[in-house]
C-alpha cells in the first residue's frame, strides 16, 4: 500500500507512464481513497496537458522538406550516384580493374605522382587476403552471385553499408566476370568486408572498409574526377586502393601489369582500344 | 540499385519525423539556417548509417540520436557546443521545487496560449529545454530519452523534474504578469 509520500515521489514516474503494472495499479488505488493526492495529481497533469497540448514547436519549413526528401529518396538527377556507379562499379566488378586505371593513367599523366612511398596497410592487407584465398586458406563465408544478396547479408556484420554494383544491369554489357561470394577479415581490430569475383579462371578481390579505419595511400597516386586512385604492385599482384563517401576500397588481381591484355577482352574492335596502346611493353 | 537501407519504406517512415526533427534542431542550435543544415546533416548520416533500426518503431528515437550525435560533432567544431557540456557537468541542485502543490498558480496553465507555453519553454536552459522537447513535446520514453542524451535514466528522471519546475515556475510568472497588467 502507497502513501502520499509514495504517491508525490511517484507522480512524474506515473504521469509519464514509467511505472510497472503493479506500482501503477497501487498508486491509482491511493488517489482513488486519498483527495488530497487526486487533486495533487490532478494539477500536474493539467500542467502537463497544457504543454503537451501546445503542439510542434516548429515546422519544417517546404524548401527543407524538399531538400531532404531528395537525400532520402536519392536525387531526381543522381548525378553523384551516377558518378560513383560509373567508376566504382566497373572497377569493383573487374571489367575496368585494369581499364580504368589505364584510361586514366592516359588521360591523367600530367597529374600523376611518382611512386610516392609503399602500399598501404589496408592495400597489404587486401593483398594477403587475396593470396590466402586463392589458396584455400581464406574459405567464403556465403557464396552467391546476387550482388544484393551481399550487401543485406554484410548489413549486420559490418558497420558501413556495403553497396555492390550489379554491372550487367546498369551497362547493359555482356558480364565478362562473376560474382562468387564473400566473407568478413579482420583489420585493426574490427571487420572489413571481403567480396569475391572471378574473371575467367582469374580471381579478383574487393575489400572493403570505412574511411575512419584505412585511408588510401602510397604507390603511384592517379586523380581522377575527384578521386585519388593508389595503384601498388604487391607480390606480383595489382593492388588499387580509393576512397570515396566515407569508404574505403582495395581491389587485388593477378591481372597482367596495367592490364592492357583483359582490356582487349573487352574493347577489341572498339575505338576503346587505343586506350590499350600507350600500356603496351615498349 | 537499392539496398535494403535506401528503400522507399525507410524514405517514407524517415520523412514522417521532419518536423520533429527540425525542432529538435532548432532546440539545439537556436537559429534557423544552423537547423536546416543540421537536419540535412542528420538524413544524410541516417541514409549513409550502417545500423538504421529494422523496426519503424524506434526509427524516430533513433534519428533523434542521429542528430545529437551530428550537433555534437558541428558544436565542438564550432565550439560553441560548450554550452551544453558546461551544463551536463553543473546541472544546479537548488532548483525550484519539484512539487505542484507548492505552486497555486497551476491551474491557470491550462488557459495559457501555445505561443506562451514555447516562449516560456524557449526561455529555460538548454538541457532543461531539451529535455521538455523530448519528453512533453516529442513523448519519447525516459529509457529513449537516455539513449538521445546517452545518460542513465535517473539523470533523465531528476532533470525533467527540475526542468518541469522551471518551466512551471517561468509560466507561472507570466501568468502573474499577464493578470496583473494583462
Ligand atoms: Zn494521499
Amino acid at each position: 500500500m502507497m502513501n502520499c509520500d509514495d504517491i508525490r515521489e511517484r507522480l512524474a514516474l506515473y504521469l509519464d507512464n514509467e511505472l510497472q503494472e503493479d506500482d501503477r495499479a497501487a498508486f491509482e488505488a491511493h488517489t482513488q481513497s486519498c483527495e488530497s493526492c487526486a487533486s495533487f495529481v490532478e494539477n500536474e497533469l493539467a500542467f502537463l496537458n497544457a504543454i503537451r497540448g501546445s503542439g510542434p514547436v516548429h515546422t519544417a519549413p517546404e524548401t527543407l522538406k524538399t531538400k531532404v526528401a531528395d537525400i532520402v529518396n536519392g536525387p531526381a538527377e543522381p548525378a553523384r550516384e551516377r558518378f560513383a556507379l560509373k567508376w566504382i562499379l566497373p572497377i569493383a566488378a573487374g571489367l575496368l580493374v585494369l581499364l580504368a586505371p589505364v584510361v586514366m593513367w592516359r588521360v591523367m599523366r600530367q597529374s600523376t605522382h611518382p611512386a610516392n612511398g609503399g602500399p598501404s596497410g589496408f592495400a597489404l592487407m587486401a593483398a594477403e587476403s587475396h593470396l590466402r584465398h586463392m589458396r584455400g586458406q581464406l574459405p567464403l563465408e556465403m557464396e552467391t552471385t546476387s550482388p544484393q544478396a551481399i550487401s543485406a547479408w554484410f548489413g549486420n556484420k559490418v558497420d558501413f553499408n556495403v553497396k555492390l554494383p550489379s554491372y550487367q544491369e546498369s551497362s547493359g554489357q555482356e558480364k565478362i566476370y562473376t560474382l562468387e561470394g564473400a566473407r568478413l577479415v579482420g583489420y585493426q581490430n574490427d571487420y572489413a568486408a571481403y567480396v569475391s569475383y572471378r574473371m575467367g579462371d582469374r580471381p579478383i578481390s574487393l575489400v572493403i572498409t570505412s574511411e575512419t579505419v584505412a585511408k588510401p595511400s602510397g604507390g603511384e597516386e592517379i586523380a581522377s574526377r575527384g578521386l585519388r586512385f593508389h595503384f601498388n604492385s604487391i607480390d606480383g599482384l595489382k593492388v588499387i586502393t580509393w576512397s570515396d563517401r566515407g569508404l574505403t576500397y582495395a581491389l587485388v588481381s593477378d591481372l597482367d601489369e596495367r592490364g592492357q591484355q583483359s582490356c582487349i577482352v573487352c574493347h577489341q574492335g572498339t575505338k576503346d582500344q587505343d586506350f590499350i596502346e600507350p600500356l603496351k611493353p615498349h | 540499385m537499392e539496398t535494403p537501407r535506401s528503400n522507399s519504406v525507410f524514405a517514407l517512415a524517415a520523412l514522417e519525423h521532419i518536423d520533429a526533427l527540425y525542432s529538435y534542431a532548432m532546440t539545439l542550435t537556436r537559429d534557423k539556417s544552423e537547423a536546416e543544415d543540421l537536419v540535412q546533416e542528420t538524413y544524410l548520416r541516417a541514409v549513409r548509417a550502417a545500423n538504421q533500426p529494422a523496426t519503424a518503431g524506434n526509427l524516430k528515437a533513433w534519428l533523434f540520436v542521429v542528430m545529437r550525435n551530428a550537433w555534437l560533432n558541428i558544436a565542438r567544431h564550432k565550439q560553441h557546443g560548450l554550452r551544453l557540456f558546461q551544463f551536463e557537468g553543473a546541472e544546479p541542485v537548488d532548483g525550484v521545487a519539484n512539487d505542484a502543490s507548492s505552486n497555486p498558480h497551476v491551474v491557470y496553465l491550462r488557459k495559457l496560449e501555445r505561443q506562451q507555453i514555447h516562449d516560456a519553454i524557449d526561455t529555460l536552459p538548454d538541457a532543461y529545454r531539451e529535455i521538455v522537447v523530448l519528453r512533453d513535446l516529442e513523448g519519447f520514453s525516459y529509457h529513449e530519452i537516455a539513449t538521445v542524451l546517452n545518460c542513465p535514466a535517473g539523470t533523465v528522471m531528476s532533470r525533467l523534474g527540475r526542468a518541469r519546475g522551471k518551466l512551471r515556475e517561468v509560466l507561472s510568472q507570466r501568468q502573474k504578469v499577464h493578470r496583473l497588467y494583462g
